[in-house]
């Protein structure tokens, strides 16, 4: 009597312990975040934050994604692929997340990617730009809103055919990020601008990310005499390399300067008015390139909110939750399959612009932001004037360039 | 050259009190933080540069009398512990003070701007850096090698025993040690701030370097941490020219050839 007793303890305790799957409707959708939170690039990571909990607080407003309440939960992937592939297994099999959110390190993307099928959910990358995630190692679950490495660099090509430049240097970062935009750069600028020529590799210049002095990476670079110069340099070393290489008088309009992150609002507030006027700069989103009203919104709203010009990475994130909610209403259910499948082809307006996801390869069709610095009395640092905005689809290279076979 | 003064600071607390300091790079970053807080309220860069390295000593002294001093008679692994505790603890209070976006510290005016040498441009801040490194370690080494107050450092360092039972009160002469070196931590880092942007990593970067130096020239020698940087420094600017992408083994490389050929370091004293 005793035993049947416990055992039907055991089984009510089974039952009580299942039931809150099965019960639904009741319970938030839960969106897993995985962004850099700590270490020398968790300012990206805290703009990722602000972003994504702005679009939470904003969909749970106006009655969430289905009528569920949207719940935002957020870990450090400490830019490590290890402990990225760890966070996100907890968030999957301990906290239950529909989906996941995130990356800001293209070494973390490529690594954790092929993994994602086994957790059965879908990850929507909004930074990390490597070509390989929705290239060589692309799959089902695997998607991208934010402008990837390829679309980027095809947008300096096309600047660079116009600025007349015809010998191209460039200074990135070593690894594959600043190698991989060199070699795109040389490979798209070639085919717009045949008489383009680019200087041998051991002229081209990348220093350790961990440089803070770039004077020698400067003086290498203007003895290779080239009259136009791609920067692939980003946060910190970017700001450094900017001050120091304006000293040596890098920026006194004698070189064509296109800089592919140079527009990120981190690097032009920590720089303010000490940023060079007249060089090209880049960026994945700029807050004032697009003029539609869900654009003004947002940025109206991120300014209220955080009092600070929204970043491309805070932009990534909404952008990567209202992506999420079209899907979930479009399909009709946060079941991983139907979300897979609805994101597949989606077209959803963020405040970028209108995007589509390619069901190909996973990667958005979206426009690329550029623009020439200049000072503004009306904003703090310097702005884009004139900016230059390329459709997304002709900067995104087709399909069958970006080596991906979806199973 | 701030590696040098860096370099000094580390080898001064290793030598005189036996301490391998990991938290040294940390002072190295507050000093560049509380420098650019200081210029946010008096916009100059020289009081920053006297006021801010001060307040990070007053901090350094803190920690020795309340932290450090309870580890000295154990064994070296809680120094290195106790020590790395307060590398993690001041990175993140200035991640949690300061925020982790990057903050740019303007050089003042008389030092901005380039002069001409041959034919190339060189900034006017850099000599400065290049003079005043040499000067405040001259004036250190001095200190050390003439003054009575040096006499008492070198005394208590080499037989804190003795010292005491002459009279010498070893425990506040640590202290003061300790601020003197965290002082020249904090003083490479506001001299930094101008050269660099500032973000709580700035300390982890340098902290390896200066131990490279540090243990290359000799733990404990003044002429050592010199050599050494210079060495360094050398190295790194022409090997970026030179050699590529080689060039970033070079510190590990000079490090083992040093340590092979001479275990103790260029200037280092058999123990």
């Amino acid at each position: 009597m005793k035993r049947i007793f416990i055992s039907f303890c055991l089984v009510l305790f089974m039952v009580v312990m299942v039931s809150p799957c099965a019960v639904n409707a009741a319970q938030p959708v839960k969106i897993g975040f995985v962004y850099i939170m700590s270490g020398p690039a968790a300012t990206y990571g805290q703009f990722a934050k602000k972003g994504a909990e702005l679009a939470i607080d904003e969909i749970n407003k106006s009655g969430g994604i289905n009528g569920q309440q949207v719940e935002g939960l957020f870990e450090d992937s400490t830019g490590k692929p290890d402990v990225g592939l760890r966070v996100m297994r907890k968030l999957v099999f301990q906290e239950k997340v529909k989906v996941l959110v995130g990356l800001d390190s293209s070494g973390v993307a490529k690594t954790v990617v092929p993994s994602i099928p086994q957790l059965k959910v879908p990850l929507i990358i909004t930074h990390a730009a490597t070509p390989d995630v929705t290239g060589s190692v692309c799959n089902r679950n695997v998607f991208r809103i934010a402008l990837n490495l390829p679309q980027n660099v095809k947008t300096a090509s096309l600047i660079a055919k116009e600025s007349g430049a015809k010998k191209w240097n460039t200074i990135g970062p070593d690894y594959s990020f600043g190698h991989q935009s060199w070699e795109y750069f040389q490979q798209y600028l070639k085919a717009e601008m045949p008489d383009a020529t680019f200087v041998s590799d051991d002229q081209a210049v990348f220093p350790p990310s961990k440089t803070t002095d770039f004077n020698p990476y400067i003086n290498k670079l203007m003895q290779s005499n080239p009259d136009g110069i791609l920067v692939s340099l980003w946060g910190g070393n970017l700001i450094d390399f900017i001050r120091q290489g304006k000293e040596l008088g890098l920026f006194n309009g004698q070189y064509k300067i296109l800089c592919t992150l140079g527009a990120a609002t981190e690097v032009l507030s920590a720089l303010g008015d000490k940023m060079p006027e007249g060089i090209w700069v880049g960026t994945r989103y700029w807050f004032l390139a697009n003029p539609s009203e869900r654009n003004k919104k947002f940025v109206d709203a991120y300014w209220n909110r955080y009092k600070e010009y929204p970043s491309y990475n805070a932009h990534g994130a909404y952008a990567a939750v209202y992506a999420y909610k079209a899907a979930v209403e479009k399909g009709k259910s946060t079941d991983t399959d139907k979300v897979i499948n609805a994101l597949e082809g989606l077209t959803v307006e963020v405040p970028a612009g209108v995007i589509t996801i390619r069901p190909e390869d996973h990667q958005a069709i979206t426009d690329a932001h550029w623009g020439v610095t200049a000072a503004d009395p009306n904003y703090s640092i310097r702005i884009l004037k004139p900016m230059k905005i390329l459709k997304g689809a002709d900067i995104t290279p087709p399909v069958t360039e970006t080596g991906c076979s979806m199973q | 050259m701030l590696l040098f003064l860096i370099s000094v600071g580390l080898t001064t607390v290793f030598g005189v009190m036996g301490v391998l300091n990991f938290a040294h790079g940390s002072f190295f970053m507050l000093g560049a933080y509380m420098c650019m807080q200081i210029m946010h309220i008096i916009p100059s860069f020289w009081i920053g540069l006297i006021v801010g390295p001060l307040l990070v000593a007053l901090l350094g002294i803190i920690i020795e009398r309340f932290l450090l001093r309870k580890v000295y008679g154990r064994e070296v692994a809680f120094q290195l512990l106790l020590t790395f505790a307060i590398l993690l603890v001041l990175d993140d209070g200035v991640r949690l003070i300061w925020g982790p976006a990057y903050h740019v510290v303007e050089a003042p005016a008389l030092l901005a701007g380039v002069f001409p040498l041959f034919d190339k441009s060189y900034p006017v801040y850099r000599l400065f850096l290049v003079i005043a490194g040499p000067t405040i370690g001259l004036d250190l080494w001095s200190f050390f090698r003439f003054s009575k107050w040096g006499k008492i450092i070198r005394s208590a360092s080499s037989d804190g025993e003795m010292a005491q039972g002459i009279g010498i009160r070893v425990p506040l002469l640590f202290t003061l040690v300790f601020a003197l070196g965290t002082w020249l931590a904090a003083v490479g880092g506001a001299l930094a701030a101008p050269h660099q942007s500032l973000a709580p990593s700035m300390g982890e970067r340098i902290i390896i370097e200066s131990f490279i130096v540090v243990v290359s020239g000799g733990m404990g020698s003044f002429p050592g941490a010199f050599i050494g940087a210079l060495v360094l420094g050398l190295f790194e600017s022409f090997g970026t020219v030179f050699l590529g992408r080689v060039q970033m083994a070079i510190p590990y490389i000079l490090l083992a050839v040093v340590l092979l050929i001479r275990p103790y370091g260029l200037f280092g004293k058999e123990v």
